[in-house]
């Protein structure tokens, strides 16, 4: 295979790296705000032994055993779906270097991502922490989560500002989850919590994590694990997918599912204040998941007579989508009115993804929309979710 | 609660045409009869001793409404908590399960201007009389 050399020069005019105080305060009120990178290890769970006891590193069982570093499975890995294949790779090749992953410096992030595209503050999502839900022991996701957390702080908070972070917690265990939302949520840098794990997100067993998050006004944010199907108990509505188009195609089926869970259990009921953001989990299945639900609602409300609204209303005051994989009509004109029906000036957050293969652009992938509806989805709806956190 | 059961202090003649749609015998509580009147379908109820008149049409897609369930609903309540009440105050559509009241039309949800047309009906001596 030759490869192409597409050296283009972006034709929006950036003013490159902000300089001095002006332009710091013109970044803060125009700044882009990115809702999904993921920053990555470079010798996998062995980057959390620095964060756990010597204890945790015995029971994980990667302190020891000097023959087993060699055995791919004969060590504990954490859970990731390597039974889907992207045959380019999953990851930008430029945001890799000579023996470093792709984005696990955060120096270089910086210089690839923020600066060129004036972007304020960027949200890390966990690459390798995010399918901890799916772990059979809720001790040790706890664990792997705590450690992780305190590596982001670490590693990539406290390194540049503009990074902020989503803490992981483990659903499998809500007391331990509650905990360690209570101990991370005043942190430097943390704007959001990650919980997502193998049950739907509507159920009970979730009301003490929601109760913490609401209590210190965190978001939970979701984004697909890469466990998906991969767990007899992964949420699933039919089998299993075969090829890496069909799976990535088909993520929003999950996210539908836990929203359409969340709603009905009457979560935005309970914790008015809670917002959920969907990260990576597509958009446009919101216009049919609200007006059926309307639709179905009006017969049905007898079986969730908690619901003091349209369902619908809760999924547009509530839940708030990122934007990357962003949509491309057939027909360019269909996405003006699409953006009014789904009221995206309400809804939809900026993502870049960084550093994956399906990277957006700020300034190209919204390049079809009003600058009014760039600006919503850019700054005034990320900066209303997350808040003071942001600053 | 309104008792739809007019009749007992109204002086006044009702509105519309009469028209005797059965005796009091033959629409024992619990029954109902659907008459055509004017080629407009209408359902009689008899529940629990109240009369109610209903045009037999939901707004919605045009089902039977007057065939539906007459049953209460689920009050507003706190997430996973139930609270029956408002026993026989509705009727449920068969075919997608909105409810609307019986003495006034008015579906409990909201369909922006939708409701279902109410009639004055009453027992006059030993019949059951209904104006259209």
């Amino acid at each position: 295979m030759t490869t192409i050399d597409t050296t283009t020069t972006d034709p929006t005019t950036t003013s490159g790296a902000p300089r001095g105080a002006s332009d710091r305060s013109d970044l803060k009120r125009n700044g882009v705000i990115d809702s999904d990178v993921h920053p990555n290890f470079v010798n996998g769970i062995r980057d959390l032994m620095p964060y756990m006891t010597e204890t945790w590193r015995t029971r994980l069982g990667i302190s020891g055993a000097d023959w087993a570093k060699g055995m791919a499975a004969a060590q504990f890995t954490l859970p990731l779906d390597y039974l889907y294949i992207n045959p380019a790779g999953a990851y930008r090749e430029d945001a890799a270097r000579p023996g470093m992953p792709p984005a696990t410096d955060p120096e270089f992030v910086a210089k690839q991502l923020l600066d060129p595209h004036r972007i304020y503050r960027s949200v890390l999502l966990s690459g390798q922490c995010l399918g901890i839900g799916a772990m059979p022991d809720g001790m040790v996701a706890a664990t792997i989560a705590s450690a992780y957390n305190e590596w982001m702080c670490e590693r990539w908070l406290q390194v540049d500002e503009r990074f902020r972070g989503a803490i992981v917690v483990a659903p499998q265990d809500p007391e331990a989850a509650v905990a360690e939302i209570d101990r991370m949520a005043d942190r430097d840098g943390v704007v959001a919590v990650f919980p997502l794990g193998q049950i739907l997100m509507g159920e009970k067993h979730y009301w003490p994590i929601y109760e913490a998050c609401a209590r210190h006004e965190l978001p939970i944010v979701t984004h697909p694990s890469g466990t998906e199907n991969v767990f007899a108990k992964a949420p699933q509505m039919a089998g299993t997918p075969t090829f890496y188009l069909e799976w990535h195609t088909a993520l929003g089926q999950i996210h539908q599912s836990n929203t359409l869970s969340m709603i009905c259990h009457g979560v935005f009921e309970k914790f008015p204040n809670l917002t959920h953001v969907i990260a990576e989990g597509g958009f446009l299945w919101a216009l049919e998941v609200m007006w059926k639900l309307d639709r179905d609602w009006k017969g049905l409300r007898n079986e969730v007579p908690w619901l003091t609204k349209p369902p619908s209303e809760y999924l547009l005051g509530n839940v708030r989508f990122t934007t990357q994989p962003f949509i491309e009509p057939h027909d360019p004109r269909h996405l003006a009115p699409l953006m009014e029906m789904l009221h995206a000036d309400r809804v939809l957050m900026y993502s870049s993804d960084y550093p994956h293969w399906d990277f957006d652009n700020p300034d190209r992938a919204l390049q079809g929309l009003s600058p009014e509806l760039r600006r919503a989805i850019q700054v005034d709806t990320p900066r209303a979710v997350y808040g003071d956190r942001l600053d | 609660m309104t008792d739809a059961t007019t009749g007992t202090a109204t002086t006044a003649a009702p509105e519309g045409t009469r028209h005797v749609v059965a005796t009091l015998a033959e629409l024992p509580p619990g029954s109902r009869r659907i008459v055509e009147i004017d080629g407009r379908s209408i359902g009689v109820l008899n529940v629990d001793g109240r009369l109610h008149a209903l045009m037999n049409r939901c707004p919605h897609h045009g089902a039977p409404l007057c065939e539906g369930v007459v049953k209460g609903t689920m009050q507003d309540s706190a997430p996973h908590e139930y609270s029956y009440g408002r026993h026989n105050e509705f009727v449920v559509c068969p075919w997608h399960g909105y409810e609307f009241r019986l003495d006034t039309g008015r579906p409990l949800v909201d369909m922006g201007r939708l409701r279902v047309r109410v009639y004055e009906v009453r027992a006059e001596g030993d019949d059951v009389v209904l104006y259209v």
